[in-house]
C-alpha cells in the first residue's frame, strides 16, 4: 500500500541511508534542504514510526558578530594587566583609562574580572598587579583560549557557532572558561542545544520500498486551487488544534434582560397578558387602592421617593370608586372589614411617588377590567429609597402578576408560582406564610440553590384582600404576586454584588455565557 | 426590620413538648416567623442599676449603661458577667406582636402543636385604682387623648424576666406604637408610690413642672430638671422630642398626691422604676387612637400573665376618658374600665374557606384548625362558624384573616399545588415586541447590551450633553444623593458613562441599551405623535441607543449602523443635518420618522465630551425613539 506524503517528508524518508545514523544538519546538507524543513518532516515521520529520532543535548558556543573588533587587543582584564605591568605594576583608577585605552566605565566593570582571575587587587584608589598577575603576563586564561578558538574557527570557516565538544577536543577547560566569562559577556553566548540523529526503522524501510508518492501541502485554499481543480493533488497542512486563537465574542443581550425574557416567556405560555404603567405613580394606585393605610411605614419619606415635579395626580375620575376606597380604609365600607379606623386624606392619595412596586401596574389593570377569568403580568422597574450597597439598589426589577378567577385559590397560587420557578430552572421551593397589607392569605416563596446549599427568598404573594378588590368592583378571588428579578439573576449568574448588574463591565458582559 | 432573640431553653420549656432543635426552627417558619438562625448571646449586667446587656458575636460592652449612663468600658468593676444565653434570632413579625416574647410565642406554638387548643382565659379582678383623665389631653396643642391601664399583681422578677418585659415593651413601641407615636407604654413599680389607688393623666407646663426621669442619679426633688430640660438633655428626650413638637403643655401621668409616674411618650420617673423586688405593676399605654392603645396593653398584659404564672390582673377605672374610636376633639367624655380583654366576634364560612384555600375544610375540621390558632369557635347553622378572636390579636380585620389562620394551622406545606381551571390567551405588548426586535438587530451587529440606572442628575446627563437641564425632567422631592435627583430623559449619558467606566477593557467597544426614558406630560394630553396620555403628569417612552468607541470610527460608521436599525424597523432612512452640542459640527444628523417627526439623533461624539469622560479614541452614538407610530424624540430640547 502506498501513501502520498508531502514532498519534504517524502524527500527525507527517501534520502535516509539504510542502517545509518545521521544528524539533521547533515541530512539537510546532503538533500539540499532547509534544516527546519528536515526537522519538521522528522517529527511526522517519527510519529508514523518510520524513523527513529535520537536526541542528544549539547552546548553551542556562538561568537558575537563584532567580537573580532572588540577583542583586537584582548579582553579588558588583559589590557588592564598589561597597562599595569607596563607602569611598574600599579596605578590609580584615574590613570588606567589613558594607559589601557579603555574608558572609565569599562575599567570599573573589569575590576571583578581581575579579582576573579587573581591578577590584581584594589588598594584604596590604586590597583596593583598581584604575583599571579605578574606570572600570567604572557599566559592566556582558559576564557581567552576559548575565545581565540572561536575567532580562529570563524576566520577559517566563517562559522561562528561551535560545538563545545570541539573546544574540549582542543584541550580547553570549558567549565573554567564559562565561569570566567559569565553569562553576560559581550563576546560570546553559550546555548543549550539538542542534536537530533535520524535513523530509518524497519517499518520505514518497508514503507519506502512500497514506493512513496509525493504531494504538495498547502495552508490556504485559494480561488486558483479551486478553479484549476489542483486542490485534488494537494494536502492541507494540519493545524495544532490546541493552539490558542484570538477570542471572539458575539453581541449579547444583558444577563438580567435574559432573565426578564425567560420570565416573560414563562407567563405568556401560561396565558398571561402583559401590562405596563408609569414610573411616576400616584399614592392612590401605589398604596391606597392596595389598602395600605396612609400612615404605613412604607409610605414614609424615608423609604419612598416622592416626586417634586410632577408633584400631584388628580384622583381617578370614577368618584364612586374613590369613595369606596376611602370608606374601606376608614371603617371597612361594604367589605365586611373593620377597616383601619382613621380619617382617609385624599391629598395623600394625590401625592406622586416613583412606584414602589409593579403591583401598581397590576392593580390598575384590575381596576380597568375587574372581570375574570383574566391573567395579567407586568415586568418593570421599581424604586425604593435605599442606600446603595452590595444587596440594595434604589431601582430594581419586579415581575408582578394577578389571576382573576372564580376558581382561584391558595392552592392554585402555589401551583402557578411553582410552575414559574420550575421554568426558571429551580425545582425545589417552599412557601411560607408571609404578611403584606394587601393580600390575605399571604405567602413568601423560597427557592433552593443547590450550589449554595441555601434557601433564598424570592418575593411575596397572596390573594388580594376583599378590601382591595371589592372597592374596585371585583368580586372574584384575585391571586397576586411581586417577585424580585435582580436576585434571581444574581443566583442564575452567580453574582455576589447586585451593583454588578448595572455597572456594565464589558469584560463580564462579553464573557458571561448565554446559557447558565 | 428589627430582629429579636427568643431564649431557646425558655421557649422549649414553655412549649412543654420535646422536640429537636431543627424541628423547632422549621415549625417557627411554618408559623410565618422569619427565622435567621441560632445564636449565643453573652450577657453583662450593669452593677450600678442592674440593667442587663446582651452582646452578640464580637460585640463589646457599650461605653455607658443605656439605663443609668454609668461608664462601663474600661471600668472592670462596673459590669457583672451573667451566664450566656442561646437564642433563636428572627425578624419581628409586625402583624403578630403577640408572638414577640417567649410566653406569647409559646402560646401560639402550643396551639399549633395541639398541646393546648382554644383560648386562654384571663381573669380580670375588680378595679383596684382610678385614673382621672384631664380634658387638657384633648387640646390640640397637648393632644394625646387616649389612655389604657392595668394593674398586674404577683409577678416575680429575675434578671431574665425583667429583660423580657423591657424588650417586649421596646418591640411593641416599634411595631404597634410606630416608635411611640401611636402608642407608648409605661410600666411602674406600684409599691414605690405612697398613693396607689388614685391617679391623674393630665398635662403640665414645660418650664415649671419638674421630676427625676429614669436614669437620674440625683435624689433631691429640688434638683429635678423641668420637662423642657428633660426633652433637650435626656437621651430618650432627644430621641422622641419630635412627638411633642408644637405642644405648649406636655402629658404627665401622676398619682393624685403628685408623685410622677411618667411623661408620656418620653420617659418614666426614676422613683417608679421596676426592679427585681417589684411584685405589683401599674401599666399604662397612652396614644393617639383607642384601638392601638388597647391592643398594645392587651398584648403586654396577656404576655405578662402567661409568663408569670402567679400573676393576677386587676382592672383600672378611667374617669373622664376620651370615648373609644374618637379623636377627643368633640370634648365628650366617658367612664371606662380597662383593660378590655373582650373577644372580637368574626364569622367565617367553611365552604368559602375551602374554595379560597383549595383544600377540603368541612366545618368540624375548620373549627379544629382555628382552635389550634387559639380562637374560640362555635358552629352555627350550616357551614357558618362564630369565632371569638383573642383580645391580643391585632391582625384580624375580616373573615379573610381567619382563612389565613386556618391555612397556617393546616400547614402551607400540606396544601397541594394546582392551577386555575380556566384557559386564557396570553399576549405581549407591541412595544415589548419592538424592543425585542431592536435588541436582535443590535446584538446581530455585535453590540453588547448594557443596563444603566435610570436615576441621574443634571450634572451627569444634561450638562454632559451640553444643555442646562431638561425642562421636561421628572424631579425627585427627596433624592438620596446629588447624583440621583431626576429620571433620565436620554439613554446617551448612560451609554457614554459606560464607555468611560470601561476604559481598561480592550477596544473596540460597542454597547447599546433599549429602555424607557421619562418626560413630563400634561395629564390627559393624548395628541397624535405626542406620546401616551399620563394621568400622573409623566410618562415613559421606549428608546434605543447605541455607542461605539474604536481606534478608528466616525460619522459614516454611525450612519451605517443607524441605517441598519431603522431599516429593520421598517422605516425609510431620512436624515437632516443638525447641530447638537454633544456631536461634532457637520457630523451630526437628526432622523425623521415615517411621519416626518424628529425621532432620533446620530453623530460623532464631540471631543469636549470625550475629554470629560477621559476617553482617548473617537466615539459615535445614536438614539432613537422606537415607541408609538413613532413619537418624537424629546431628549434634546433644542431639536424637538
Amino acid at each position: 500500500m502506498s501513501k502520498a506524503l508531502p514532498p519534504e517528508q517524502a524527500r527525507v524518508l527517501e534520502g535516509l541511508k539504510p542502517g545509518a545514523r545521521e544528524r539533521v544538519p547533515e541530512v539537510a546538507e546532503r538533500l539540499g534542504m532547509d534544516q527546519a524543513q528536515v526537522a519538521a518532516a522528522a517529527v511526522t515521520l517519527h510519529a508514523e514510526g518510520w524513523i527513529e529520532v535520537e536526541e542528544e543535548p549539547y552546548r553551542e558556543w556562538v561568537l558575537a558578530e563584532d567580537a573580532r573588533d572588540q577583542l583586537g587587543e584582548g579582553i579588558p582584564e588583559r589590557r588592564i594587566l598589561r597597562a599595569l605591568l607596563a607602569h611598574g605594576g600599579a596605578g590609580t583608577m584615574a590613570e588606567l583609562p589613558a594607559w589601557s585605552g579603555l574608558d572609565a566605565k569599562q575599567v570599573g566593570q573589569s575590576l571583578r574580572g581581575l579579582q576573579a582571575r587573581g591578577w590584581a587587587s584594589k588598594e584604596g584608589a590604586a590597583l596593583r598587579a598581584t604575583p599571579a598577575g605578574q606570572s600570567a603576563a604572557e599566559v592566556p586564561g582558559e576564557d581567552e583560549r576559548a575565545l581565540e578558538f572561536l575567532l580562529d574557527s570563524a576566520q577559517k570557516d566563517g562559522i561562528r557557532r561551535v560545538d563545545e565538544g570541539a573546544l574540549i577536543g582542543a584541550g580547553i577547560d570549558v567549565e573554567r572558561a564559562r565561569a570566567l566569562l559569565g553569562t553576560k559577556n559581550p563576546f560570546c553566548e553559550v546555548r543549550d542545544k539538542t542534536h537530533r540523529w535520524l535513523c530509518l526503522t524497519e517499518a520505514g524501510a518497508a514503507f519506502r520500498s512500497a514506493g512513496v508518492e509525493s504531494r504538495r501541502e498547502v495552508s490556504q485554499i485559494t480561488p486558483e486551487l479551486l478553479v484549476s481543480g489542483e486542490w485534488r493533488n494537494v494536502d492541507f497542512k494540519p493545524y495544532d488544534v490546541n493552539l490558542p486563537t484570538e477570542p471572539r465574542y458575539p453581541g449579547k443581550t444583558h444577563p438580567l434582560q435574559r432573565v426578564i425574557e425567560r420570565t416573560r416567556k414563562a407567563f405568556l405560555e401560561m396565558g398571561f397578558e402583559e401590562a405596563v404603567s408609569p414610573y411616576v405613580e400616584s399614592g392612590f394606585w401605589d398604596f391606597d387602592a392596595l389598602f395600605q393605610p396612609q400612615d404605613h411605614p412604607a409610605r414614609e419619606m424615608q423609604d419612598t421617593f416622592y416626586v417634586r415635579t410632577p408633584g400631584r395626580s388628580p384622583l381617578p375620575p370614577d368618584a364612586a370608586m374613590v369613595d369606596r376606597v376611602r370608606r374601606t380604609h376608614e371603617d371597612g365600607g361594604d367589605t365586611g372589614s373593620v377597616g383601619w379606623r382613621y380619617r382617609w386624606d385624599p391629598k395623600k392619595a394625590e401625592q406622586n411617588v416613583l412606584r414602589t412596586h409593579t403591583t401598581a401596574t397590576t392593580i390598575r389593570a384590575l381596576a380597568a377590567n375587574p372581570r375574570g377569568p383574566r391573567k395579567v403580568f407586568s415586568i418593570g422597574r421599581v424604586f425604593r429609597r435605599e442606600t446603595i450597597d452590595y444587596k440594595h439598589l434604589p431601582i430594581f426589577y419586579q415581575v408582578d402578576g394577578i389571576i382573576i378567577d372564580e376558581g382561584a385559590s391558595l392552592s392554585s397560587l402555589m401551583g402557578t408560582l411553582g410552575a414559574f420557578y420550575e421554568s426558571m430552572g429551580f425545582d425545589k421551593f417552599i412557601f411560607r406564610p408571609g404578611f403584606f397589607p394587601y393580600t390575605e392569605p399571604s405567602l413568601e416563596v423560597f427557592i433552593w440553590h443547590e450550589e449554595k446549599q441555601d434557601w433564598f427568598e424570592m418575593g411575596g404573594s397572596g390573594i388580594f384582600r376583599p378590601e382591595v378588590t371589592e372597592p374596585l368592583g371585583c368580586t372574584e378571588p384575585v391571586l397576586a404576586w411581586g417577585l424580585g428579578l435582580d436576585r434571581l439573576a444574581m443566583l442564575l449568574y452567580d453574582r455576589q454584588d447586585i451593583r454588578d448588574l448595572y455597572l456594565s463591565d464589558l469584560e463580564w458582559l462579553r464573557k458571561e455565557p448565554r446559557c447558565r | 426590620m428589627p430582629v429579636i432573640g427568643i431564649p431557646v431553653e425558655d421557649l422549649r420549656r414553655r412549649i412543654g413538648r420535646e422536640m429537636a432543635q431543627d424541628d423547632l426552627l422549621v415549625l417557627l417558619g411554618d408559623l410565618g416567623c422569619d427565622v435567621e438562625g441560632l445564636a449565643v448571646l453573652e450577657r453583662r449586667q450593669c452593677v450600678q442599676c442592674g440593667f442587663v446587656m446582651e452582646l452578640a458575636g464580637k460585640e463589646e460592652v457599650p461605653l455607658s449603661c443605656d439605663q443609668c449612663q454609668a461608664e462601663l468600658r474600661g471600668n472592670p468593676g462596673a459590669v457583672r458577667e451573667l451566664r450566656s444565653l442561646e437564642v433563636v434570632r428572627m425578624e419581628l413579625l409586625a402583624v403578630r406582636p403577640d408572638m414577640f416574647d417567649p410566653a406569647g410565642l409559646a402560646r401560639a406554638i402550643r396551639g399549633w402543636l395541639s398541646v393546648e387548643t382554644g383560648p386562654v382565659r384571663y381573669a380580670i379582678g375588680p378595679p383596684a385604682a382610678t385614673v382621672r383623665v384631664d380634658p387638657s389631653v384633648r387640646r390640640s396643642t397637648s393632644w394625646r387623648p387616649h389612655i389604657a391601664c392595668a394593674i398586674v399583681e404577683g409577678v416575680a422578677f429575675d434578671e431574665d424576666s425583667i429583660k423580657v418585659l423591657m424588650k417586649l415593651q421596646e418591640n411593641l413601641h416599634w411595631a404597634l406604637g410606630r416608635n411611640r407615636k401611636h402608642a407608648s407604654i409605661g410600666v411602674y413599680d406600684l409599691d414605690s408610690l405612697q398613693e396607689r389607688e388614685r391617679f391623674e393623666y393630665l398635662t403640665e407646663d414645660p418650664e415649671t413642672f419638674r421630676f427625676l426621669p429614669l436614669g437620674s442619679t440625683e435624689t433631691t426633688a429640688a434638683k429635678a430638671p423641668n420637662l423642657q430640660t428633660i426633652l433637650e438633655e435626656h437621651p430618650k428626650g432627644r430621641a422622641y422630642a419630635g412627638l411633642l413638637e408644637g405642644f405648649d403643655r406636655y402629658p404627665i401621668l401622676r398619682s393624685a398626691t403628685g408623685e410622677v409616674l411618667s411623661m408620656p411618650p418620653i420617659i418614666n420617673s426614676e422613683a417608679t422604676r421596676v426592679h427585681q423586688g417589684s411584685t405589683r405593676l401599674f401599666i399604662d399605654v397612652t396614644g393617639t387612637g383607642s384601638r392601638i392603645a388597647n391592643r398594645t396593653l392587651n398584648i403586654l398584659v396577656t404576655s405578662l400573665l402567661d409568663y408569670h404564672r402567679t400573676a393576677r390582673l386587676r382592672a383600672v377605672t378611667l374617669e373622664g376618658a376620651t370615648p373609644p374610636d374618637t379623636d377627643g376633639r368633640e370634648g365628650a367624655t366617658t367612664t371606662l374600665v380597662s383593660p378590655d380583654l373582650s373577644a372580637q366576634t368574626v364569622y367565617i364560612d367553611a365552604g368559602r374557606t375551602s374554595r379560597l384555600l383549595g383544600i377540603d375544610t368541612p366545618p368540624a375540621e375548620l373549627r379544629l384548625l382555628l382552635e389550634r390558632m387559639r380562637h374560640e369557635v362555635q358552629q352555627e347553622d350550616g357551614t357558618r362558624l362564630r369565632v371569638e378572636v383573642p383580645a391580643y390579636r391585632n391582625d384580624i380585620l375580616h373573615e379573610r384573616d381567619l382563612m389565613e389562620d386556618a391555612a397556617i394551622a393546616f400547614g402551607y406545606r400540606n396544601i397541594p399545588r394546582t392551577l386555575v381551571p380556566s384557559l386564557t390567551v396570553g399576549g405581549d405588548l407591541p412595544a415589548t415586541r419592538r424592543a425585542e426586535s431592536v435588541r436582535a438587530v443590535l446584538t446581530g451587529l455585535g453590540f453588547i447590551e448594557v443596563m444603566t440606572l435610570l436615576l441621574t442628575s443634571p450634572e451627569q446627563s444634561d450638562r454632559l450633553l451640553g444643555f442646562e437641564g431638561h425642562p421636561a425632567s421628572v424631579v425627585l422631592a427627596n433624592p438620596i444623593s446629588n447624583e440621583q435627583t431626576q429620571l433620565r430623559t436620554s439613554l446617551l449619558p448612560g451609554l457614554l458613562w459606560t464607555l468611560a467606566r470601561n476604559r481598561h477593557n480592550p477596544l473596540p467597544q460597542e454597547v447599546f441599551e433599549v429602555a424607557e426614558v421619562t418626560f413630563l406630560e400634561a395629564p390627559g394630553s393624548a395628541q397624535p405623535g405626542q406620546g401616551p396620555a399620563a394621568d400622573t403628569g409623566a410618562a415613559e417612552r421606549l428608546h434605543a441607543g447605541f455607542a461605539q468607541i474604536a481606534a478608528k470610527t466616525g460619522f459614516a460608521e454611525a450612519r451605517a449602523l443607524l441605517e441598519a436599525v431603522v431599516r429593520e424597523l421598517g422605516w425609510p432612512l431620512r436624515l437632516r443635518a443638525a447641530d447638537l452640542p454633544c456631536f461634532i459640527t457637520g457630523r451630526c444628523a437628526v432622523v425623521l420618522g415615517p411621519n416626518d417627526v424628529v425621532s432620533g439623533v446620530v453623530g460623532e461624539v464631540h471631543p469636549r465630551l470625550l475629554e470629560v469622560l477621559g476617553l482617548q479614541n473617537p466615539a459615535i452614538a445614536a438614539e432613537v425613539c422606537i415607541d408609538g407610530p413613532p413619537w418624537a424624540l424629546r431628549s434634546f430640547p433644542e431639536v424637538s
